[in-house]
């Protein structure tokens, strides 16, 4: 029992081990698609504390995200000598400000109405980004510089891809494991067993409505974390960081990756990032080499990769019935 | 505002076509409660199949009767081999098989067509104008607007005037019990979707000459009919046509009025919508 309780922390630490050796043994190059998946399994166990955990299906994350990373864009821009610190610190606050009160009207409805109402968010936001040239650049984009990062005693340039990864890898990483942290608490047993029985948890007293507010506040603000690092590592910004395509290629990273797990999504998200730069240098069409995928998925194996990575393991261990994980189930509702 | 009537009538023939498009997807989903996100993927089809051909025969009668046809095709296939695999796996599933799809669709038609919109002209009487009240106006966009009440009126007769209409409901109702009277509910269910599918794809040829053919009009017009879908209430046909109508204008004197905050005023009105009666206009509390 204490090995098993262990288990997640050793991974952990073997995970921020090995992440810590990368820059030693990979090329710049696979520096910088390293840093892309980090931030995007950040990005992707944000969506899928929503639609894995609590069943709602929303095709509006991407207005976090790109809320994130244009707060991040305009506040450097706008404020000279903003420190890496204050610029990620007002995209979380937006993220979070923006979150409870789009929240409040988008929660009022659940299953297909609200992916819906989210859809129809995300293109105002979109809308938005697009004209308001004078602030978000429009279809040119922002360009910003990266900071330099002050620690207090010392002040580390980020110019260099190896030092920003090892502030992804730290930063990022934290909040990937805060949000796994996020999972256990009660706070994030209730957004589970919501989801399983909701009138029971209502007949237990829990205010459901609130819980399901909290948690999207919650996830949107981890994207808009996620979002600040996107501008900070591509040093760019523009509208497609907010568009509906990054909420579908979020959506494409969590199911591919399945959704029944909390380490589902992060696979997912590595599998994406290197399908498709890969896929790119081979053909035009990958999008639609990843839509082929997706709906094989749908139709075959619903919970993703780490559903055939566990029954493997299963396999291997002889069916010892370890029992279902609590979060091992699709969403469906 | 010597330009009210044109800017209303052009108002009127867009809420035509949000209606043709915004009927079939709150049919499907009244019915089925699937919210088919291929809807709109399926309409843009239905343009580049009158697109190609327009090209080949100039004939648009012929292609406004054969692409619905067509699609009628494709949305039963689509129903028999994939969404009825998923639907033990519930709604949220179906959803995002028919996002797969559309997903899957929009990359053929850009590989197909290319990435660049296409114009379809039309000849003949359609493409002509005519006087009406003191101003020169395409016959186009008033046939639009009649296409959209000829379709609504006939929908509406199926409905609520006939037997099939009465399976229908009752289907939507309890389908067990109607499937244990005898009839076939799965194949109602088919039906319903590749009519669904039809109506998507005469949405498709209608717009073609109207707003021309671009990998881009599937994605655009979907969020305008889900705007539609939201304001007239889910599931709703007499809310659609009244929400189409009030989108439609909207979008037609927001250019006039408020040339900068044109984007915003449809996603305001949704909003105002949701906080003030979350149902919908015309829905039912759920």
């Amino acid at each position: 029992m204490m090995a098993q309780r262990n288990a997640p922390v050793v991974l952990i630490v073997i995970l921020f081990a090995l992440g810590a050796a990368m820059p030693f043994v990979l090329k710049p190059y696979h520096l910088n698609m390293l840093t892309e998946i980090i931030l995007f399994a950040l990005y992707a166990v944000s969506y899928n504390l929503l639609l894995g955990y609590a069943g709602l299906l929303s095709f509006g994350h991407a207005m976090f995200f790109g809320m994130g990373a244009f707060t991040v864009a305009v506040s450097l821009i706008h404020i000279p000598g903003l420190s890496i610190w204050s610029a990620i610190g007002l995209a979380l606050a937006m993220t979070t400000a923006v979150g409870f009160l789009t929240g409040g009207l988008l929660l009022r409805h659940k299953g297909s109405y609200f992916a819906l109402l989210t859809l129809a968010f995300n293109s105002l936001f979109y809308a938005v980004a697009t004209k308001w040239h004078t602030i978000t650049g429009g279809d040119d984009g922002l360009s910003v510089t990266r900071p330099d990062l002050a620690l207090g005693f010392t002040t580390v340039s980020l110019a260099g891809i190896e030092s920003f990864y090892g502030f992804t890898l730290v930063i990022v990483g934290a909040a990937i494991v805060f949000c796994w942290y996020f999972t256990q608490t009660a706070m994030g047993q209730t957004v589970l067993m919501m989801r399983e029985n909701e009138e029971r948890m209502k007949f237990l007293g829990y205010n459901t409505n609130i819980s399901r507010l909290i948690l999207f506040t919650f996830t949107g603000a981890v994207a808009g974390l996620a979002g600040a690092f996107y501008t900070l590592h591509f040093q760019f910004c523009s509208q497609s960081a907010i568009s509906v395509d990054m909420t579908t290629t979020v959506l494409l990273m969590t199911f591919v990756g399945g959704t029944g797990t909390f380490w589902g999504p992060m696979l997912g998200a590595l599998v994406y990032i290197i399908l498709q730069n890969y896929l790119s240098d081979i053909t035009d069409r990958w999008p639609l080499f990843m839509g082929l995928i997706f709906v094989f998925m749908v139709l075959f194996i619903p919970g993703g990769l780490s559903q055939i990575i566990q029954s493997a393991r299963d396999l291997l261990a002889g069916r010892r019935g370890r029992g279902k994980p609590m979060a091992a189930k699709e969403a469906s509702s | 505002m010597s330009d009210f009537p044109v800017f209303f009538l052009h108002g009127l023939a867009y809420a035509g076509l949000l209606f043709l498009v915004s009927a079939g997807l709150t049919l499907v989903f009244g019915m089925m409660n699937v919210l088919n996100f291929a809807h709109a993927a399926m309409y843009m089809l239905g343009a580049y199949f009158s697109y190609t051909l327009l090209q080949a025969t100039d004939q648009f009668w012929l292609s406004l009767m054969l692409c619905p046809i067509l699609l009628f095709a494709v949305g039963a296939l689509i129903e028999r081999f994939l969404l009825r695999r998923v639907h033990v796996y519930g709604h949220l599933h179906e959803l995002l098989l028919t996002f797969g799809l559309a997903y899957i669709i929009t990359e053929i038609v850009k590989w197909v067509w290319g990435n660049f919109p296409l114009a379809v002209n039309i000849g003949g009487l359609l493409g002509d104008t005519v006087e009406i009240i003191g101003i020169t106006y395409p016959v186009y966009r008033i046939f639009i607007f009649v296409c959209a009440v000829f379709v609504g009126t006939v929908m509406a007769l199926i409905l609520y005037r006939t037997r099939l209409g009465i399976i229908l409901r009752a289907a939507v109702n309890d389908s067990e019990m109607v499937n244990a009277l005898g009839f076939n509910v799965p194949l109602v269910f088919m039906g319903v979707f590749a009519f669904g599918a039809a109506l998507s794809g005469f949405a498709g040829v209608i717009a073609g000459p109207l707003l021309t053919t671009y990998p881009g009009m599937a994605h655009d017009i979907l969020i305008d009919a889900f705007v539609v879908i939201v304001v007239g209430g889910f599931g709703s046909l007499g809310g659609a046509v009244v929400a189409s109508i009030l989108i439609g204008e909207l979008q037609s004197f927001g250019v006039l009025l408020f040339p900068k905050l044109s984007v915003a005023l449809v996603y305001l009105l949704m909003a105002a919508v949701l906080i003030v009666k979350p149902s919908g206009l015309f829905g039912e509390k759920q």
